[in-house]
């Protein structure tokens, strides 16, 4: 089912043009890689996607709706969790803090949230005494594992990550696609952002930004 | 709910920043406090003062304008205390003296007609008169026999002094005679036995109202002369020496204050010592008796007639029930026909507003204090509270990226800052209520000694000591200043009181400083300071982008 779509996404910061003319849906139950090389515009789609920053023309559509029309703060409060590439995490709190944040912003109640914040924490590795830890004291690995667990914790539909696996050994890389997997399976739309070969192989679709230069610019293109 | 959990998360988390917000904080609570008390206490002090004051007023003829009236035909106006005999210089002496002589004075009906006034409490007054003694009764002098016959013009002493006395015959025939006789219309008229200043320690004080010509003599004055209670003693007119009357000494008092005041400073009659006392009625008796059997008499030097009767002057001081009753007397009385050369004053609250000077001026530098420090706080706080924002962009950026709207960014940051300067502003109240006494008592004390050493300084540039208090005294109008209850309590009219003992009767010590009203205040300033300095965050979280700054993070 399609949950998120690209409609003639045009951006520039400037007079610098970053992306042009991009068109692409994702769906549901769906892990997608969105590639290129470094300056091709990875981060500057997410952004888009995540809703903060807004396109010079053309539209995203959530759900069938311009999120351009809808308040951007609930958009990523509610319906999609983002995974920064360097965690972006509340350092002076926990771990099990920073995902009850994320549960408080979305405005989740009724539910206990240390409880599931807990649950959230285990369920992407990370045992009590971890959980209760101030981020800074943890691991990259770890603090990726908090920012997943942050993301997931108010169940959005989609879920964006900035290299999610650019600062971990070749286990714990494993370990977090596993993760991303099982959101598939679970129904998620999952979109990650990378220039590693081993994550894109193992996503179901494949787009990758071409950098634009000159006067014919590429545009970007889907790869399989 | 969540943006306050987060606030004190975040408080707790962040000491360092927050102890020295709060530390500053709690300077500006502390010098607030401390600024506020002193404001308060002076206002509290004044008020609760005026409430339990219970006020008296009195109605003097207005000289200065009077004075003034006089010089306007002319343009060569000389001040007051400027001597000239050039009659081309404005200033008509005869026609002054006349009118001084004449009907300034207001009668005894006049004065009784205003205390009907509602504002009244209650009303008494005093008759003085002056006499002479005779063979049996020598005023206390240190002079000789001679020397303090009653013509104290031609033997002016030589410390200046004769000015006053040289004012006082030419004001008339009341200051020149040997003894001082104050009749009082009552009990309450006699205030220093009231408040103890004066004593019996033999016989007792005459029934109140008497007609009879019963006296009280001072100790001094019954030793001088061997007198004891119910002797007879004979006072004669100082204009016609055949004409006696007799007091029966029915008391001999005691006057505690008589030892500083004991040294004659304008003829033997302004010593207390040689003050009789006795009831008005009784000496309205002797003045009518005197005036029955008065003659004309002609002045060898001058040419002058007069009439050898005693005049009595008359003081009626009317008392009220608080300071806003006196103000409505004034009102009252020119309602009930009082003229406008006629002036209330009250040397009560003269004397209390006097009092309150050293405070007024504390309470002001305080109000100073309280506005330099509140703006030096707010900037400080401010600069740090920027600093703060600054260094906390990167989890604005966060927040906001996560879905926090700024406007929930701010009031979470304007909760930290209000939670830490509010607890600052409590703790500093308490230090304030501790210490806001002992430091207003400090610096009132500092105050008060500043205020008495330049009036020290301006007396002894005068080079004149006590004795020009008396000589302002004398030159009074009416001889109002001769009844003793002006005389006891300091001098409390014009501004001379100031330079005499009034010095020691300022206020020097407050009880209480901190209050509700402080607190309020005190809350009030805080968040004051919170919203300017919150404001600031405000702008800030505002004007963030979160893209930019994660952006610039990565």
């Amino acid at each position: 089912m399609e949950i998120l779509a690209l409609q003639d996404i045009c951006f520039s910061y400037g007079k610098v043009p970053v992306l042009k003319d991009v068109t692409y849906r994702f769906e549901t139950g769906k892990m997608y890689c969105i590639i290129g090389r470094s300056g091709a515009g990875k981060t500057t789609l997410l952004s888009l996607l995540s809703g903060l920053a807004s396109p010079n023309s053309g539209s995203i559509l959530y759900d069938g709706k311009d999120i351009a029309k809808q308040d951007k703060y609930a958009f990523r409060s509610k319906y999609i969790g983002v995974i920064f590439q360097s965690f972006n995490l509340i350092t002076k709190f926990t771990a099990v803090e920073n995902v009850m944040l994320s549960m408080d912003i979305s405005g989740i109640k009724g539910v206990n949230k240390r409880q599931k914040a807990m649950e959230l924490l285990a369920g992407v590795g990370l045992d009590e005494d971890e959980a209760n830890r101030r981020v800074l004291k943890l691991s990259g690995g770890q603090q990726q594992r908090v920012a997943i667990a942050r993301a997931l914790s108010y169940d959005p539909q989609i879920i964006l990550a900035d290299e999610p696996t650019g600062n971990l050994d070749g286990e714990t890389q494993k370990e977090i696609m596993d993760i991303f997997r099982s959101l598939t399976e679970q129904g998620k739309c999952v979109i990650l952002v990378s220039h590693s070969p081993e994550v894109a192989a193992v996503c179901d679709e494949r787009y990758e930004l071409k950098k634009l230069s000159g006067k014919n610019n590429p545009k970007g293109r889907a790869v399989g | 709910m969540y943006i306050i959990k987060n606030a004190l998360k975040c408080i707790g988390r962040s000491k360092g920043r927050n102890i020295l917000i709060g530390i500053i904080a709690l300077v500006i609570a502390v010098s607030a406090c401390i600024g506020l008390s002193i404001r308060q206490a002076a206002e509290s002090t004044k008020n609760s003062t005026l409430e339990g004051m219970s006020v008296t007023a009195t109605i003097s003829f207005d000289r200065q304008a009077m004075m003034q009236e006089m010089r306007q035909p002319s343009d060569g106006a000389v001040t007051d205390g400027q001597e000239s005999g050039t009659q081309d210089r404005a200033f008509d002496r005869e026609q002054f003296r006349d009118k001084m002589n004449g009907g300034t004075s207001l009668t005894l009906d006049e004065y009784q007609t205003y205390a009907s006034a509602k504002s009244v409490q209650d009303f008494y007054y005093t008759l003085t008169a002056y006499f002479n003694g005779s063979d049996k009764l020598e005023p206390v002098s240190s002079e000789s026999e001679s020397e303090a016959a009653s013509e104290p013009s031609a033997d002016a002493p030589e410390n200046g002094m004769d000015f006053g006395r040289d004012k006082g015959n030419r004001m008339g025939k009341m200051a020149s005679g040997d003894f001082t006789v104050i009749g009082y219309s009552g009990d309450n008229a006699m205030t220093e036995f009231q408040s103890g200043t004066m004593s019996v320690s033999d016989g007792a004080v005459f029934s109140e109202g008497t007609a009879e010509r019963q006296c009280l003599i001072s100790e001094e004055l019954a030793a001088y002369n061997n007198l004891a209670v119910g002797d007879k003693i004979t006072l004669t007119n100082p204009d016609s020496e055949t004409e006696t009357y007799t007091l029966t000494v029915s008391g001999i008092y005691k006057n505690t204050e008589a030892n500083e005041l004991s040294v004659p400073m304008f003829g033997v009659g302004q010593d207390p010592a040689n003050r009789i006392y006795m009831s008005a009625a009784a000496l309205q008796g002797v003045l009518d008796d005197s005036t029955s059997v008065s003659k004309t008499v002609t002045d060898e030097t001058t040419g002058q007639e007069s009439e050898t009767a005693i005049n009595g002057s008359l003081s009626a001081t009317y008392v009220f029930a608080d300071a806003d009753a006196y103000h409505r007397f004034e009102e009252e009385v020119r309602a009930l026909g009082l003229d406008d050369s006629y002036t209330v004053s009250s040397a009560d609250l003269t004397a209390f507003e006097n009092s309150l000077t050293p405070l007024n001026t504390l309470s002001t530098m305080a109000g100073w204090f309280l506005l330099v420090i509140l703006l030096i706080g707010a900037v400080i706080l401010i600069v740090l509270n920027i600093f703060n924002i600054r260094e906390r962009k990167y989890e604005i950026g966060v927040l906001t990226a996560m879905g926090m709207k700024k406007g929930k960014v701010a009031l979470q940051f304007l909760t930290e800052i209000l939670v830490v300067t509010m607890a600052a502003i409590i703790i500093g109240a308490g230090i304030g209520a501790v210490s806001a006494v002992p430091v207003t008592n400090a610096l009132l004390e500092g105050q008060v000694e500043s205020q008495q050493s330049s009036q020290m300084q301006m007396e002894n540039n005068f080079g004149r000591g006590g004795n020009f208090k008396g000589g302002m005294q004398n030159i009074q109008p009416n001889g109002q200043n001769a009844a003793p209850d002006n005389i006891s309590d300091g001098g409390g009219h014009g501004g001379f009181a100031a330079f005499g003992q009034n010095v020691s009767n300022y206020i020097t010590e407050v009880n209480s400083a901190m209050n509700l009203t402080v607190l309020l205040q005190l809350l009030g300033i805080g968040i004051l300071l919170t919203l300017a300095a919150g404001a600031v965050s405000v702008l800030f979280v505002m004007r963030y982008d979160p893209l930019k700054i994660l952006a610039n993070r990565d």
